[in-house]
């Protein structure tokens, strides 16, 4: 038995309703408990902030294309460096560093439970192991079902219960949490030399449309009674005038779940451009989060762009290779068989580009105009946007206006036009940054029953204490301690361990990976359909007993199981 | 000031030397210095035998010469800003990274990545040097951006990769690939080389000496005349490499010369 309690914890836990309270936290066998004896370890939180550990519910840190991302970029490699230090590991790179090198900054920020945005699930078993290798996070993986040819022949042929299987047997085999679905169609109408340019369009071969792709994967999710809704990066990403496509889809979103949203629309930065073409985009942001407000069944997050270095990665193969025609720089796009698609570039995001303040400034309008911080998460799309070492600055300038004039006064000129933020006066509070970092990707996830992204008793002890007296600093005019606040911990805990403490990380960890099983009757359970095994025998190069990703890939792997209608 | 270092025998003389604290501004603060011999931090006097002579108030004052065993040492004048290096034997790796300004002479062979991504200043290597002279390191878009490096005998392959600025001058011949992905600046190669200047997108390259399988995807314009060495020599002209969209320039010296 191991007993730890916190002291003098200034809390912030949004979803017991605990906002700057003073108290006390005691932990036992890595849970939060009511009290524990008095040989318990003592922290002394010194009136701090304390929260419950951070949630990404959205970034790339694992897997096939993140590790793409790391060999055709040595420069980047070089660019961040640590040396072995005690129980740490050697790590290095900046917006794709080494395992070690993501889990270690992650658990300085606090952060201690992360979302990979996209896993192929023909090559889930690299994500696996590169889970196990990000000791201090628990881990979980969207799963690719954009171009999956059973699931668009599910689709075409309106059988929603047989869509609903095929996710059911690919998510337990590949070890999955939740359905992704990145351009729904449109990486698959690339592979035969075409593409989607609205979610009307249809797929070639197939004859479905993204719009039908959407709506027959939010029912089947439900179907399955899965935690997470579909987390959906919407057709046309980056294209000035996409904002319409991006309204299109929110349109189609049924209100079908009482404890969460129906629909998880992600890197919503992204998809809010107005205009026709690079030389006139402006931002839209106004009226996608108008229409945000006013549906409650949809969560969105930020993909907020900072300007640097980074690399993009994503499943959306066709839209990195326009971004390749539009740089000629390095490059690369993968096709996954029956399943997806993918592409890396480098970027590097600039205040000189009209287009760059543009989608920095849209970013901020999407988490300042939400009315309900639970449906406007804060992530970069790591390492799309930025890599995520840069949410501290995110957090102070969506706390400060005088921080956002400061950085608005040096973009290009021209911005001012094209963009709502210089007038929206809006500075966030801490709790709302609270509900965007965790409590509300907690919910969004489905992982509060868990035990996820709060800290009444019964919950995982993770807590993140920073240098930060809420009470004492004004982040409107201090703003630069907000930034370091949050960039470091004075400690992580991770299931009732310090993890990491003043920026040091001090223990090995030992994570989780969670994943979903769905239950369904024999007679959907595609083990056994001939026509499934098909696929199998004829297209793909892995056979269909090969295929599943054996449990031994998942140390301590954490099985959530449920009961479908099916 | 001059300050000689002399190499002392060493048990394993295989183990690469890591000696990037060997630029002559640190040497205004004496030679309390160290390198990595391996994995383990030396002092300077463990590996050197040092003499100093004469003071110097700024760095351009300072001359460093290397003697003896210098062949496996490594980034000798990496960011160097001013002052003297002479290397009177061999040199290894990384010579000259990122030198801004002031002189290194190499009397020797210099092993690869000679003045890689340097900003200004001058190389001169007596002898020949490896592969990826005056280049970009693994994965950078920019190679060498300023400055001269001359070498009087051979080069090897990747030559000036990614060069942009500066100017890289070749007595002898170069091996493959001699100014692929160039971008700016000016590759001189007096002797003879095979596949030059693929992907180029800007900047000229001369040969004087003969091209082995020049890259179909230059367009061959006009001829011009050109100054080597006091004689009017006649070039061919091409464009390219227009399979990038390349504005650049090669020219070659043409069979029938005045
Ligand atoms: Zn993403």
């Amino acid at each position: 038995m191991s007993e730890l309690l916190i002291k003098n914890a200034c809390v912030i836990d949004p979803l017991n309703g605990i906002n700057g309270d003073v108290m006390d936290i005691a932990i036992r066998d890595g849970r939060i408990v009511e009290d524990v004896g008095s040989s318990a370890e003592v922290i002394d939180a010194d009136r701090c902030l304390t929260l419950p550990g951070g949630i990404d519910s959205h970034t790339h840190v694992c897997g096939t294309k993140v590790n793409f991302g790391r060999y055709m970029s040595p420069e980047d490699m070089r660019a961040g460096r640590t040396s072995r230090n005690g129980s740490m590991h050697v790590t290095s790179g900046y917006s794709v560093p080494t395992t070690f090198g993501n889990s270690y900054r992650y658990s300085t920020m606090g952060y201690t439970t992360l979302l990979e945005g996209a896993m192929a699930p023909l090559e889930a078993r690299h994500t696996h192991e590169e889970f196990t290798a990000t000791p201090h996070q628990d881990m979980m993986a969207n799963t690719l079902f954009d171009g999956n040819w059973s699931v668009m022949e599910a689709v075409r042929e309106k059988d929603v219960k047989r869509a609903a299987a095929v996710v059911a047997w690919i998510l337990s085999a590949a070890k999955g949490f939740a359905i992704k679905l990145t351009n729904p169609g449109g990486t698959e109408a690339w592979g035969w030399g075409e593409d989607v340019s609205s979610i009307h369009d249809t797929v070639p071969y197939f004859e479905v449309t993204p719009a039908e792709i959407i709506e027959t994967m939010i029912r089947a999710n439900e179907l399955l009674r899965l935690p997470h809704s579909v987390h959906l990066h919407c057709n046309n990403l980056g294209v000035p005038g996409n904002y319409r496509t991006t309204l299109d889809t929110m349109n189609l979103v049924p209100d079908l779940n009482s404890r969460r949203q129906s629909l998880y629309l992600t890197h919503l930065q992204f998809h809010s451009y107005g205009g026709t073409t690079w030389r006139d985009i402006d931002s839209r942001s106004e009226e996608i989060i108008r229409v945000v407000n006013a549906s409650p069944h949809i969560v969105i997050d930020m993909g907020q762009i900072m300007f640097g270095r980074t690399t993009t990665m994503t499943a959306d193969g066709p839209m990195e290779f326009k971004l390749y025609m539009l740089h000629h720089n390095k490059w690369s796009n993968h096709d996954v068989e029956l399943e997806t698609g993918s592409g890396i570039i480098p970027v590097y995001y600039s205040k000189k580009s009209v287009v760059n303040c543009v989608m920095w400034a849209i970013g901020l309008e999407l988490a300042l105009q939400a009315k309900n911080p639970w449906q406007c998460l804060l992530t970069t799309d790591n390492p799309n946007g930025a890599p995520f070492v840069k949410y501290p600055e995110i957090i102070a300038l969506l706390m400060s206006k005088r921080y956002r004039d400061q950085e608005c006064a040096l973009l290009d000129p021209r911005t001012e036009k094209r963009v709502p933020l210089m007038a929206i006066d809006r500075e966030l509070d801490w709790n709302e940054i609270a509900i965007m970092t965790r409590a509300g990707q907690s919910r969004a996830l489905g992982i509060e029953s868990l035990g996820k992204g709060h800290l009444a008793p019964g919950a995982e002890a993770d807590v993140a204490i920073y240098p930060i007296r809420t009470t004492e600093i004004d982040p409107s005019a201090q703003f630069q301690q907000v930034m370091a606040g949050f960039s470091r911990t004075m400690y992580t805990i991770k299931r009732g361990r310090v993890v990491a403490r003043n920026g040091e990380v001090i223990v090995e960890g030992a994570n989780s990976t969670i994943w979903v099983k769905p239950r369904v009757s024999h007679e959907y359970d595609l083990g056994n359909d001939p026509e499934f095994a098909k696929k199998f025998q004829q297209y793909y190069t892995v056979r269909m007993r090969n295929y599943p990703v054996q449990e031994t890939y998942l140390p301590r792997g954490v099985c959530i199981e449920t009961e479908a209608d099916l | 000031m001059r300050v000689t270092l002399e190499t002392k025998p060493r048990k394993k003389p295989n183990i690469p030397i890591e000696a990037e604290s060997i630029i002559p501004h640190n040497f205004l603060r004496g030679t309390d210095l160290s390198v990595y011999e391996g994995n383990k931090q030396r002092s300077l006097d463990e590996i050197f035998f040092i003499t100093v002579e004469g003071p110097a108030v700024s760095p351009d004052q300072v001359e460093v010469i290397l003697k003896g065993d210098t062949g496996r040492i490594k980034r000798v004048g990496e960011y160097m800003n001013a002052g003297k290096i002479v290397v009177e034997g061999d040199i290894g790796m990384h010579c000259g990274n990122f030198m801004s300004a002031g002189q290194i002479t190499v009397r020797g062979n210099a092993d690869a990545w000679l003045g890689r991504e340097m900003r200004g200043g001058e190389i001169v290597c007596h002898g020949n040097a490896g592969h990826y002279c005056g280049a970009g390191y693994r994965g950078e878009k920019r190679g060498m951006r300023g400055g001269r490096l001359e070498v009087l005998g051979n080069a090897g392959d990747f030559l000036a990769e990614y060069l942009c600025g500066g100017e890289v001058i070749i007595h002898g011949d170069t091996g493959d690939l001699p100014g692929v992905e160039m971008r700016g600046g000016k590759l001189v190669i007096e002797g003879s080389c095979t596949r030059p200047c693929g992907n180029m997108s800007g900047g000229t390259c001369l040969v004087f000496g003969q091209v082995h399988d020049l890259l179909p995807t230059f367009e061959k314009r006009e001829r011009t005349q050109v100054d080597f060495r006091g004689m009017n020599v006649t070039m061919d002209t091409y464009h390219g490499d227009v399979a990038n969209r390349g504005k650049g320039s090669l020219l070659v010296r043409s069979g029938d010369h005045a």
